[in-house]
């Protein structure tokens, strides 16, 4: 039975504790206010537009999820957002401040690490810090809280090809942290580890995300970790991209891996997956052109 | 039977680390080999000895002792002597004189730093190698005082490189020694000259090479730090500098390699000097072990200095060893000599450095 089968209520019914959360939310400050962004390439004549009329407000200490099939620009979208690329039309404003080129404001966390290989893991988390211009020993004392935070306090002194992926991002999201930026944008940043690493870290960037005061912009790709981890979910869709719809999660806080069977969770998935996966016409699954080549009788199904 | 997954008598399986021992026994063999080849044309009569060396001329006429015919040449006078009833001259299979047996560039070997010089004024073995090695020295040390800061900028900032490479791509097809004459026009006929010929064959170079190694800096790197704050100056020195570091000094190796060619080069130039005189000096006196001798000893300097340079970068760059192995724990301040030392250059880092170059 698939998901689309299942009866479930409404994604857009919220407990009453959920309604209340999100009102408390907006009442939060606008950290981030994205209005009508475009990303285009070429000329006027033969332009190919990445992404336009993307406008959305992220309050402080939100956990925002973009996902998007690929090709919907959602990764240029973010670099914009870092400064990393340059919007074609649009504003960005974090705290009501234009945004122009890359800073310490928007800390980011990549898919593949990006820890400098030469120097130790503290020395890495120190990076940030002695860029802002403080001195060794409070940047040293810093880094290690923040090493302290993520479960990496013994680790120190190893270079980063000395640690697993699970623990490289882990420094690199302390690396991130240690600059108290005012968001957190992460790409992907956990979609090169196993499954197993995977949920542990998604737990752990919970965690910490608890304790520290930072809103986070989280790219993904896995509709379980964006229903998981969000508050809202931003779905982009392509050709071109767009937003299709900004989704508030009705799956109450504290999460934990045993909502994942929850009507709440359930009824948000299906809808993400109609979302992402618009139901094929002829609901068949395209057969392959392929002649038999084993014995007959010998089925694997 | 074969045991799955134990394939340790495996010596050519593709893409196999082959165990430290093994390495260690082909490094050897990779020498013992060609020597091998050489004792065997040397002590075995049969295989080349083109030549005969009289030891008795008989009735030939223009034999004397000692004298080296070629064979054909032997056999011929041999048989007219035969066919005259006359004695025929007697001798034995030699190889050419430029080409002497091992033990005889064993003991050149020996015997040349002990041997002074024929005349007084001509520089003894050692006092030629430290000449050559001080020439080579200026030479590179100039070159890269002005060659490694301009790559590292033309590999960061466009507008160098498009300022800069251009030209260095065309002077780097002059050819050093055409300059030969004009540098001693300039400099004099002693040392600058020379010194001016390296520098020139190893500058243009130094530029182009180290400018591509600095472009291969990973940009998520630059990205990453940027996000962390680092501005302009900052990104050069504490990202782009350390980033590219390892690869600057591998590609420093490679071309004080190359120097060593412009090296025999440059000591012709105006007075010929250091190790390039040294080896004329013997083949005129047909001292062929000696050449041999000098010129063996020019690839165990550059060897040598590699090697040493391949461990001192293990030092110096902590981040690039190996995980730890089993004797790294051990000693860990002790980064094993051999033969992981030389792996960075001969393995996977560096194996289209000459296609750079010619991009």
């Amino acid at each position: 039975m698939s998901l689309a089968e299942l009866k479930l209520p409404d994604y857009r019914e919220q407990l009453p504790e959920v309604a209340a959360r999100f009102r408390r939310i907006s009442q939060r400050e606008v950290i981030l206010r994205v209005d009508d962004l475009k990303k285009s390439f070429g000329a006027n004549g033969s332009e190919h537009i990445v992404f336009n009329n993307v406008s959305l407000n992220i309050h402080r200490r939100e956990f925002i999820c973009v996902i998007g099939p690929s090709g919907c620009g959602k990764s240029t979208f973010i670099r914009i957002i870092a400064g990393l690329d340059e919007c074609s039309g649009g504003t960005v404003l974090l705290d009501n401040h234009d945004v122009s080129g890359p800073g310490p404001d928007r800390g980011m966390v990549f898919q593949g690490y990006t820890l400098f290989p030469w120097l130790t893991v503290k020395r890495n988390v120190m990076f940030g810090l002695e860029m802002r211009g403080k001195s060794h020993v409070t940047a040293e004392a810093e880094a290690r809280q923040w090493l302290d935070m993520v479960g990496l306090a013994k680790f120190e002194d190893l270079y980063p090809h000395e640690l697993s992926g699970g623990m490289k991002q882990r420094v690199a999201i302390a690396r991130a942290l240690a600059n108290e930026p005012r968001i957190l944008i992460m790409d992907e940043p956990f979609a090169a580890l196993d499954a197993q690493t995977r949920c542990q870290m998604q737990a752990y960037l919970l965690q910490i995300w608890k304790k520290v005061d930072v809103t986070i912009l989280f790219i993904t790709h896995d509709l379980d970790e964006a229903a998981y981890l969000a508050d809202r979910i931003l779905v982009m869709g392509s050709n071109p991209g767009r937003v299709v719809e900004f989704i508030e999660n009705p799956v109450p806080r504290p999460r934990s891996a045993a909502q994942f069977i929850s009507p709440e969770f359930l009824s948000l998935k299906k809808r993400l997956e109609e979302l992402i996966h618009p139901p094929v016409e002829t609901g068949e699954e395209e057969k392959l052109p392929m002649i038999k080549l084993t014995v007959a009788g010998d089925e694997v199904e | 039977m074969p045991v799955a997954g134990k394939n340790n008598h495996d010596w050519l399986g593709l893409k196999k680390e082959l165990s430290p021992r093994r390495q260690l026994q082909l490094t050897v063999l990779s020498f013992v080999l060609p020597l091998a080849a050489w004792a065997l044309v040397s002590y075995v009569p049969f295989l080349w000895h083109p030549l005969v060396r009289v030891t008795s001329a008989g009735d030939v006429d223009y034999f004397i002792e000692d004298m080296e015919v070629p064979r054909a040449q032997f056999e011929q006078e041999n048989a007219k002597m035969r066919a005259q009833n006359m004695t025929p001259a007697e001798g034995m299979r030699v190889n050419p004189v430029y080409f002497p047996p091992p033990h005889a560039v064993a003991r050149a070997f020996y015997t040349a730093f002990k041997t002074p010089p024929r005349l007084p004024n001509e520089p003894w073995l050692h006092e030629s190698l430290g000449h050559s090695i001080r020439t080579i020295c200026w030479g590179f040390v100039i070159s890269s005082i002005f060659g490694v800061p301009l790559g590292v900028l033309c590999g960061t900032y466009r507008f160098f490189a498009r300022l800069q490479e251009p030209f260095v791509e065309f002077f780097r097809y002059l050819p050093a020694p055409a300059f030969g004459a004009l540098c001693v026009a300039i400099l004099g006929i002693d040392d600058p000259p020379k010194i001016a010929i390296i520098f020139i064959g190893t500058f243009f170079q130094q530029v182009l090479v180290i400018a591509n190694t600095v472009r291969k800096v990973d940009p998520a790197l630059i990205e990453a730090a940027q996000t962390l704050g680092a501005s302009r100056l900052k990104l050069l020195f504490k990202v782009i500098i350390p980033a590219s570091i390892t690869d600057i000094y591998t590609d420093m190796r490679i071309l004080l390699g190359w120097a060593w060619t412009y090296l025999i080069v440059a000591e012709v130039v105006g007075t010929m000097s250091g190790i390039t005189f040294f080896i004329n000096q013997q083949a005129r006196y047909r001292n062929f072990d000696n050449v041999y001798a000098a010129i063996a000893m020019i690839g165990i300097i550059g060897f040598s200095t590699d090697l040493f340079l391949a461990w001192l970068g293990t030092v110096m760059f902590p981040w690039k060893r190996r995980r730890a192995s089993v004797l790294r724990k051990k000693r860990s301040w002790f980064p094993p000599l051999w033969p992981e030392a030389i792996a960075p250059v001969s393995d996977e880092e560096k194996p289209n450095m000459q296609a750079d170059v010619a991009r």
